[in-house]
C-alpha cells in the first residue's frame, strides 16, 4: 500500500488499474494496520436476476471476517443509504436458494475474507463510494457501534446455538408441512401431464414438447448404463474371437506385449528397491 | 529442526496434485519413485527372438518364489567384504606376521620378575597374588595363523574382525603349567611381549588389549591398521599354546577344582578347529548361510558380548548339523538358514546338549557338562564347551527368537525377509519392562550373600558372571508365570589400551534385563502359594520371606500368599518390579536404589501427583455408555424403531488421550438460560473445564416414511432428537438438549452426544438431477463425511474396543501416541483415527516383535513404525479383526502400486476400505508427513537412549517438547482462558477455577453444564478458514498455550491482481501492472482481533514476507 499512498495525494481516491478504488479499512480507531478493500461497480454482461441492480450495486473485495452483514451496511451507509448487503465467499452470480430455512439448518457459514454486493438506494451513494479519499478509514468498530470478536463473539455464539425444542418442532412441522406441500403438488403436476396423454374421448392423444423428466419415471443414469451394458454384451455374443488369422496373431502378439511389460516392471521393482539401498541390515 | 529447506517446501498446497507431490521428495536426494512403467509401441510389439521369449515365461513363473531369493543375495552382497577391504586386510595380516616373526629372545626371568618389559606396556592380567612359581622368557612365535571367519570367508560387516593365532613356542611353558593359573599368567605375558614389540613400529594404528568372551583369564590383542582404515576393520591376536602340549583330560568339568581354571587352555582346540571346518566350508552357500546367520543373530543382539551366541558357535552349529545330516551340501543359504533356526527352536540345549567329539568315549560324558555348565555344545576336542558362559536364559531368548521368526517366515501375510533379518531388536523395544542394574559393585556382596566362592574362584573374580546366572534363577522363580521371558543385555567385552590397566569388573555397563510379559497374569496382585501345611510351604516361605503370610481364600483354603500393592492399574503395572525389587534385596544383597526399572513411561503425560494409566476412566465412560445404549434400546413410542446403538468415540474405544471424567458442575460460576436449563460461560470469568460431548450414534430403522430429500431428511433427524429427548427426560429424568444435528445428553457428569442416522442418507445426498432431468449419483465430500462419522468411525470404535479386550495395554499405547502427535503440534494432521490404526498395527502386525505387553513398547514401536515405515512404496495394512488373507495383501499391493501417485501420501488400508485410504485422505501432506517421520525418529533416539542410560537425569518429557524455532509467527494465547490447561506437557503453577466442584456426581438431572466450548479450537477454525491459503497452523490440543503459524511461500509470490484471489492482500502498482502480495501487517493485527481475550501476544519471528 505505501507506493499507492506516494501516488496520490491526500484527500484523493486512489484508482488502480482495472477500476478498482482502494478503501482501507480498520478495525478500531487505535488499530496500527489497515486492510484495503476494493470497490468498483457492479457490471456484468448478463445479469438476470434483479437482485443486483446495475446502476445502484457496489460490488467490494476482501471484507474481513469480523464484518457481517450487518456491519458492512452501516460501514457502508456514510455514502447513503444502502438497501441490501449480500456476502459471498467468491463473486459469483446470484443464486436462488431453494426453500427458506430456519438460521438452524442452513449449513453453517464459512467464516473468512468475503467479498460483497452492496445495493444502494440511490446510484449517486456509488459514486460517493468511488471517490472516498484513500487516507480516510473506514472503521469497524466504534464506541457507538462496537464489534464483538473473540471470546465475547463465542460465548455469544454459543448461547445463540440454543434452541427451544418445542420452537425445534415448530420449524420441522411447518417445513415439513411445505414439503408434503410441494410434494403433492408435483404429484399433481405430473398426474395431470399424464391425464393429458391419455386419450380424449375422440381418441386424441394430445402430444406436447415439454421439458424433458416430466414423464413418470424419470431417467437415472444408473439406468442408461445398464442398457448401455446390454448392448454391449449382445453385441460382443455375435462377435467372432481368433476366428480371421489377422486376429490370432493380434492376440498373440498382446500376449507377448503384456509379458514384456510386466518383466519391465519387475525389474524396475528390483532396480527402485536396490536403488533404496534397502538391503542394508544395519 | 525443520532443515531450511523443507520448511520453505512446507507450504505447498496440501491437495494431492501429481506434479507437486513428486517433486519435494526428489529433491530429497531419493529421487526413485515408482512410475509405472511406459514402453513405447515399437517397443512392446516388436517381433520377439526365441530367447527373449523363454526368458519372458521364466521371469514370469519365478518372479514371486525368487522374490525372497533375490532379497537374500543382495542383503549378503551388502554385508559381504569388498575385494579392496580383502586387499587391505591381507597386506596387514602379512606386516604383522612380519613383524611377529622377529620378536627377539629375552633372558629368561622369574614369572613375577616384570623388569623386562618397559613401563610403556602393562600386562592384561591382575596378577594377584603376586608370587607364582615358574619362569618366563619371550621367544619368536612357533607359529602364525589366520584362524576364524576371515580365511573361511564367513566374515560380515561392519566391525570385520580377522583372528590370528599365535602359537607359543614350548620352551616357554612347563607342563605343569595348568596349575594355579601359571599358564594364563604366562600367556599374558607373552601378549604383552608381543605389544612390546609391536609398539615400536610405525606399521600398527592402535594397539588395545581386550579379553575373549569377556574372561578375564583369556586376554587378546587388537591390532588396528594406522592412520585412516583404522576403525574399519581389527586384527585380534590370541596367543595359544602348541597342540597337544596340555593333555586333555586335565580339562574335565569334573575336575574343576581350586589347582585348575578347567577353560584356560581353550584355545588350543580353536585353531584346529578352524582347519576341521575348513573343509566343510568349501561349498559357497554355506558361507552365505553362515553370513546371513550372523546377520541375523545380530540383528537380536546375541551375537556381541560375553554368554552371546557369536559368529563362531553360528559356524559351529551348521558344522553340526551337516554331520549330523540335518543339512546338505546342495542346500542354498537360505534353507541353511531356514534349517538352523528351525533345529535351534525345537532343540533345548539346556537339557540335551550337543556334542561334536567324535569319540565320545574317551571324554566326559554330556551328563557332566549339563551338571557344570546351563548350555552344553562340546567341541570336536569333546573336552571344551563353547557354550560354557551363556546362560539358560539366553539360550531360551535365542530359541524364542528362532520359534518366532519360524513363525513369521510362515505366515505369508509377513514380509519375512524384512522381519527376519533387516530389523534390528534392541532390547528395549522388544521387551515390555526393562529393569537395570547399576551399581554392579553391589553383586560382590551378592556373590557373598549367596554363598557363591567356589563359582567365583572359576570366574577368576568376575562376580558380576558368577552371579549373573543365580540372580537370573532367582527372578524366574519369582516372576513364574508372569513373564514368557527373561532376558539379560550381555556385557560387552571390554577393551583397554596396552598403556593402562584393565578395568576393573565394576566399570562394565549396567546390566539390563527385559522381561516379556504374560499379561493376564502380569498385573495380578496375588501371589498365590502352596496350602499351609503341605512340605513346598516352607520353599515358598523362603523365596519370599516375610511377604509371604497365611491367607484365607474364598474357597476356604488357607495358604501362603503374597500380596502385592496395586489399587490402581497404573500401581500394577508395576507388581513386577514390586517382585524384582524385593526379591533382590531380599537373597541378593541388592538394594532398591540400585535397580532402575524402566517400565513407566506412560505416566510421564500425567501430573506426577496422580498418575494414572486412564484406563478406570475409561471404563467408567464405557459403562455409563452402556447403560444409555440399554436405555436407548428400551424406549418406546418412537415413531420408528432403533436398529443400533454405536459408539463413535475414541472414550469408548479406551484410547481417548484424557478420558472424559464426571463433574460436578458450581452453578455460581456460570451465566444461565433459563428456558434451555442450561450454563453459559460468563464474560470475564476463566474459561469453563472443557466437556467432550462423547458421540454416540443412533441409527434408526428404515421406511417408506422417511422423505427422499436431503433437507426433509435433516428435519425429520430434527424431530428425532426432540423425541428421544422427551422420552430420556421423562423415563430417566435426563437433562437433554435438542438440536437439529444432534442431542445433548446430561448422564452420570459426563454428556453423550446421540446422532440419529438413517442408513440411505448418503445415497439420498449424492443422488442429483440434472439440468436433462437426468438423475445422476456423483460422490461428493458431504456424504463422505456423513458416511465416516455414521458407518466408518462407529466401525472402527467397536473393532478397536475389540482390540482392547485382547491387549489390555492397546489403549493406554495409543494414548501416549496421541499425545506425543498432539505435543509435537501433528494432531490435526494425523488424526486421532489415523493414529489409533497406526498404533492397532503395531499390535496386529508386531513382526519380528511380540504384540507390546506394556504401553511404553508400544509406544516406542509406534514411532519406529512411523520412522521406519516405506510410506512412498508401501501401503501400510492393517489386518483388523484377522480378516484379510493373503490375496487380499497382493490385491492391496498391486492396487497401490497401479495408482500411487493419485493415493494418500500415507496409505493405510483395513479389511473394510482397501483402496482408498479414507483416513489419510485429507492429511498429512507430503512435507507434514516428512517431518513427522524425521520427528518420529529422533524422539525414538532420545527417547530410548534415556531409558537405557542410567547416568542421564531421566526427563522423558523432552520428547513431548516441540522445537518452536522453525515456524514464522508465534501467538501466545491467554492461559485463563485455556479451558485444558492442566494437560499441558508441564503445566503451569497458576491453576483457574473453571466452574468445577468436588463431590460425587448426580446421575441424572441438573442444568446441563457448558459443552464443546472451548476457546482455542474455536479461534484455531477461524484462522484456518480466514488465512488458510496463505498459511499453516499448529497447535498442541492438550494444553497448549501457544499456536504456531508458519507461511505458505507460495502465497507470497507476488500475483496478479484477480477478483477471486484478493484475500487479505494489499496491491502495489507498478505502471499498468498490478500485483497483490499478503498484507501481513493488517493479517497480524487480525490476529489479535480475532482472538480478543485469549490472544496474550502475537509473535512474529521473522521477516520472512519482506522479499
Amino acid at each position: 500500500m505505501a507506493p499507492s499512498k506516494k501516488k496520490h495525494a491526500s484527500n484523493q481516491p486512489c484508482v488502480i488499474p482495472g477500476g478498482f478504488t482502494v478503501l482501507s479499512l480498520q478495525f478500531g480507531s487505535d488499530s496500527v494496520a489497515q486492510h484495503q478493500l476494493y470497490v468498483k461497480e457492479h457490471k456484468v454482461r448478463a445479469e438476470k436476476c434483479s437482485h443486483r441492480p446495475l446502476d445502484r450495486t457496489l460490488f467490494v473485495l476482501n471484507i474481513p471476517p469480523y464484518c457481517p452483514e450487518g456491519v458492512v451496511k452501516d460501514l457502508f451507509s456514510q455514502f447513503g443509504s444502502v438497501q441490501l448487503v449480500e456476502l459471498r465467499d467468491h463473486p459469483g452470480s446470484f443464486q436462488e436458494s431453494g426453500p427458506k430455512l430456519s438460521r438452524f439448518f442452513k449449513p453453517a457459514a464459512k467464516q473468512g475474507f468475503k467479498v460483497g454486493y452492496i445495493v444502494f438506494h440511490n446510484s449517486s451513494s456509488i459514486k460517493a463510494a468511488k471517490s472516498h479519499p484513500h487516507d480516510v478509514p473506514l472503521v469497524v468498530s466504534t464506541e457507538q457501534r462496537p464489534v464483538r470478536t473473540g471470546v465475547q463473539k463465542w460465548i455469544q455464539a454459543y448461547t445463540e446455538s440454543f434452541i427451544q425444542p418445542d420452537k425445534l418442532q415448530q420449524i420441522v412441522d411447518s417445513f415439513m408441512e411445505d414439503y408434503d406441500k410441494r410434494k403433492e403438488e408435483e404429484a399433481e403436476k405430473q398426474k395431470e401431464e399424464a391425464e393429458q396423454q391419455q386419450e380424449d374421448e375422440e381418441g386424441w392423444v394430445k402430444v406436447t414438447r415439454g421439458p424433458k423428466g416430466t414423464k413418470a419415471r424419470p431417467h437415472s443414469e444408473a439406468a442408461n448404463k445398464k442398457a448401455l451394458q446390454k448392448e454391449i454384451r449382445k453385441k460382443k455374443r455375435k462377435e467372432l474371437l481368433n476366428f480371421y488369422t489377422w486376429q490370432h496373431r493380434n492376440t498373440q502378439k498382446e500376449h507377448i506385449a503384456e509379458l514384456r511389460k510386466k518383466f519391465e516392471e519387475d525389474k524396475q521393482r528390483i532396480a527402485l528397491l536396490r536403488a533404496q539401498r534397502k538391503f542394508k541390515p544395519y | 529442526m525443520i532443515p531450511p529447506g523443507s520448511s520453505h517446501e512446507k507450504g505447498e498446497d496440501e491437495a494431492p496434485v501429481k506434479a507437486k507431490r513428486s517433486k519435494p521428495e526428489e529433491a530429497e536426494g531419493e529421487g526413485v519413485v515408482y512410475h509405472p512403467v511406459k514402453l513405447s509401441r515399437s517397443d512392446l510389439y516388436r517381433p520377439p527372438s526365441a530367447d527373449e521369449l523363454n526368458q519372458l515365461k521364466e521371469a514370469e513363473s519365478l518372479f514371486h518364489c525368487s522374490l525372497l531369493k533375490m532379497q537374500m543375495e543382495e542383503l549378503l552382497k551388502e554385508v559381504a567384504l569388498s575385494e579392496r577391504r580383502k586387499g587391505q586386510v591381507d597386506s596387514f595380516i602379512q606386516t604383522v606376521t612380519r613383524l611377529l616373526q622377529t620378536v627377539p629372545d629375552s633372558p629368561e626371568v622369574e614369572v613375577s620378575d616384570l623388569s623386562w618389559l618397559s613401563s610403556a606396556v602393562k600386562v592384561p592380567f591382575l596378577l594377584v597374588p603376586k608370587t607364582t612359581k615358574g619362569k618366563f622368557h619371550m621367544a619368536p612365535p612357533a607359529s602364525i595363523d589366520l584362524v576364524g571367519s576371515y580365511p573361511l570367508g564367513t566374515c560380515i560387516k561392519p566391525r570385520i574382525t580377522v583372528d590370528l593365532a599365535v602359537t607359543i613356542p614350548a620352551d616357554v611353558l612347563h607342563p605343569k603349567d595348568v596349575l594355579n593359573q601359571r599358564y594364563p599368567r604366562k600367556r599374558a605375558l607373552y601378549l604383552a611381549g608381543l605389544a612390546q614389540h609391536l609398539a615400536s613400529s610405525s606399521d600398527i594404528g592402535t594397539m588395545r588389549y581386550s579379553c575373549l568372551h569377556g574372561n578375564r583369564l583369556r586376554p587378546v590383542l587388537l591390532l588396528t591398521p594406522p592412520c585412516k582404515d583404522s576403525s574399519s576393520f581389527t586384527l585380534r591376536v590370541h596367543a595359544c599354546p602348541p597342540p597337544g602340549f596340555f593333555k586333555p583330560s586335565r580339562f574335565h568339568p569334573q575336575r574343576n577344582n581350586i589347582r585348575t581354571d578347567w577353560y584356560t587352555g581353550s584355545q588350543t582346540p580353536l585353531s584346529e578347529l578352524s582347519y576341521h571346518i575348513q573343509s566343510l566350508f568349501l561349498n559357497d552357500s554355506f558361507a552365505d548361510g553362515v553370513a546371513l546367520l550372523k546377520v541375523w543373530l545380530r540383528q537380536r543382539e546375541l551375537d556381541q558380548g560375553t554368554g552371546g551366541f557369536n559368529g563362531f558357535l553360528a559356524s559351529m552349529l551348521l558344522t553340526y548339523l551337516l554331520i549330523t545330516h540335518r543339512i546338505s551340501n546342495t542346500m542354498t543359504a537360505y534353507q541353511l538358514l531356514r534349517n538352523s533356526l528351525n533345529f535351534l527352536a525345537s532343540t533345548d540345549l539346556t537339557v540335551n546338549g550337543i556334542s561334536l567329539a567324535r569319540d565320545p568315549d574317551s571324554t566326559p560324558s554330556l551328563a557332566d557338562f549339563h551338571n557344570a555348565f546351563q548350555v552344553v555344545f562340546v567341541d570336536p576336542s569333546g573336552h571344551l564347551n563353547m557354550c560354557a558362559d551363556m546362560t539358560a536364559c539366553t539360550y531360551k531368548q535365542l530359541q524364542a527368537e528362532a520359534s518366532l521368526s519360524m513363525q513369521f517366515w510362515d505366515d505369508p501375510t509377513v514380509d519375512g525377509f524384512h522381519g527376519l533379518l533387516m530389523t534390528p531388536k534392541p532390547m528395549i523395544r522388544t521387551s515390555d519392562h526393562v529393569f537395570q542394574l547399576c551399581e554392579l559393585v553391589k553383586l560382590q556382596s551378592s556373590c557373598k550373600k549367596l554363598n557363591l566362592l567356589s563359582e567365583l574362584m572359576d570366574h577368576s573374580g568376575n562376580y558380576v558372571h558368577t552371579a549373573l546366572p543365580f540372580i537370573l534363577s532367582l527372578l524366574q522363580r519369582g516372576l513364574g508365570e508372569r513373564i514368557h521371558l527373561l532376558t539379560h543385555s550381555l556385557s560387552p567385552e571390554p577393551e583397554w589400551s596396552v598403556e593402562s590397566d584393565a578395568p576393573k569388573h565394576k566399570a562394565q555397563p549396567p546390566l539390563s534385563f527385559g522381561l516379556l510379559l504374560n499379561p493376564e497374569l502380569a498385573t495380578s496382585v496375588l501371589e498365590r502359594g502352596p496350602s499351609a501345611d503341605s512340605p513346598k510351604a516352607a520353599e515358598f516361605r523362603q523365596l519370599w520371606g516375610s511377604r509371604s503370610e497365611l491367607r484365607r481364600f474364598q474357597d476356604s483354603a488357607i495358604t501362603e500368599a503374597v500380596l502385592w500393592e496395586g489399587k490402581s492399574m497404573c500401581q500394577k503395572q508395576l507388581v513386577p518390579k514390586q517382585i524384582i525389587t524385593h526379591l533382590l534385596q531380599l537373597h541378593a544383597d541388592i538394594p532398591e536404589s540400585s535397580v532402575r526399572y524402566v517400565g513407566h513411561v506412560f505416566d510421564m503425560y500425567h501430573a506426577p501427583q496422580e498418575p494414572s494409566t486412564g484406563e478406570e476412566e475409561s471404563l467408567l465412560v464405557v459403562q455409563s455408555y452402556d447403560d444409555l445404549s440399554r436405555k436407548l434400546w428400551r424406549l418406546e413410542d418412537l415413531p420408528l424403531s432403533i436398529t443400533a446403538v454405536q459408539g463413535a468415540h475414541p472414550a469408548l474405544r479406551y484410547t481417548q488421550v484424557f478420558p472424559p471424567r464426571p463433574l460436578k458442575m458450581d452453578y455460581s460460576f456460570f451465566d444461565r438460560d433459563k428456558p434451555s436449563r442450561s450454563l453459559v460461560p460468563k464474560e470475564g470469568k476463566p474459561c469453563p473445564a472443557y466437556i467432550t460431548p462423547i458421540t454416540v450414534i443412533c441409527h434408526m430403522e428404515g421406511s417408506g416414511k422417511w422423505p427422499h430429500d436431503r433437507l426433509a431428511i435433516r428435519h425429520i433427524r430434527a424431530a428425532f432428537h426432540i423425541r428421544l429427548g422427551e422420552l430420556l427426560k421423562k423415563h430417566h429424568n435426563y437433562t437433554c438438549r435438542p438440536g437439529p444435528t444432534h442431542l445433548d445428553v446430561w448422564k452420570d457428569g459426563l454428556v453423550f452426544r446421540i446422532q440419529v442416522a438413517y442408513h440411505r442418507e448418503p445415497q439420498v445426498l449424492r443422488e442429483s438431477v440434472t439440468a436433462e432431468g437426468l438423475q445422476v449419483v456423483r460422490d461428493n465430500e458431504e456424504a463422505q463425511a456423513l458416511e465416516m462419522a455414521t458407518i466408518h468411525k462407529p466401525l472402527l470404535t467397536s473393532t478397536l474396543h475389540g482390540l482392547q479386550q485382547q491387549h489390555p495395554c492397546f489403549g493406554a499405547a495409543c494414548r501416549l501416541a496421541k499425545r506425543w502427535l498432539g505435543a509435537q503440534l501433528f494432531s490435526d494432521d494425523i488424526t486421532e483415527d489415523t493414529a489409533d490404526l497406526l498404533v492397532a498395527s503395531v499390535f496386529l502386525q508386531p513382526a519380528p516383535f511380540t504384540p507390546p505387553g506394556s504401553p511404553q513398547v508400544g509406544f516406542l514401536r509406534f514411532l519406529h513404525l512411523l520412522s521406519s515405515f516405506d510410506w512412498r512404496n508401501n501401503p501400510l495394512v492393517v489386518n483388523l479383526n484377522n480378516q484379510l488373507t493373503a490375496a487380499d495383501y497382493t490385491e492391496i499391493k498391486n492396487d497401490f502400486m497401479a495408482s500411487r501417485e493419485s493415493l494418500p501420501v500415507m496409505f493405510i488400508a483395513t479389511p473394510k476400505e482397501k483402496k482408498l485410504s479414507i483416513w489419510t485422505k485429507k492429511a498429512p501432506s507430503v512435507q507434514i508427513l516428512q517431518r513427522v517421520v524425521m520427528l518420529a525418529a529422533e524422539s525414538l533416539k532420545v527417547l530410548e537412549q534415556q531409558l537405557m542410560d542410567g547416568g542421564q537425569i531421566q526427563d522423558v518429557r523432552v520428547v513431548m517438547r516441540p522445537p518452536l524455532d522453525a515456524y514464522d509467527v508465534l501467538i501466545h494465547l491467554n492461559v485463563k482462558q485455556v479451558p485444558l490447561l492442566s494437560q499441558a506437557v508441564d503445566p503451569p503453577t497458576v491453576t483457574f477455577g473453571r466452574g468445577v466442584m468436588a463431590g460425587s456426581v448426580t446421575q441424572a438431572g441438573g442444568a446441563l453444564p457448558v459443552i464443546d466450548y472451548n476457546p482455542v479450537a474455536l479461534y484455531l477454525a477461524e484462522l484456518r478458514e480466514s488465512f488458510g491459503d496463505l498459511a499453516l497452523f499448529f497447535c498442541d490440543p492438550y494444553g497448549g498455550t501457544v499456536i504456531a503459524v508458519l507461511w505458505k511461500p507460495k502465497a507470497f509470490i507476488p500475483t496478479p491482481f484477480k477478483t477471486s484471489q484478493m484475500t487479505a492482500r494489499s496491491v502495489e502498482v507498478t505502471g499498468e501492472q498490478v500485483n497483490a502480495i499478503p498484507n501481513v501487517e493488517a493479517i497480524l493485527e487480525d490476529f489479535r482481533i480475532m482472538g480478543q481475550g485469549l490472544v496474550k501476544s502475537v509473535e512474529a519471528r521473522t521477516e520472512k514476507w519482506s522479499f
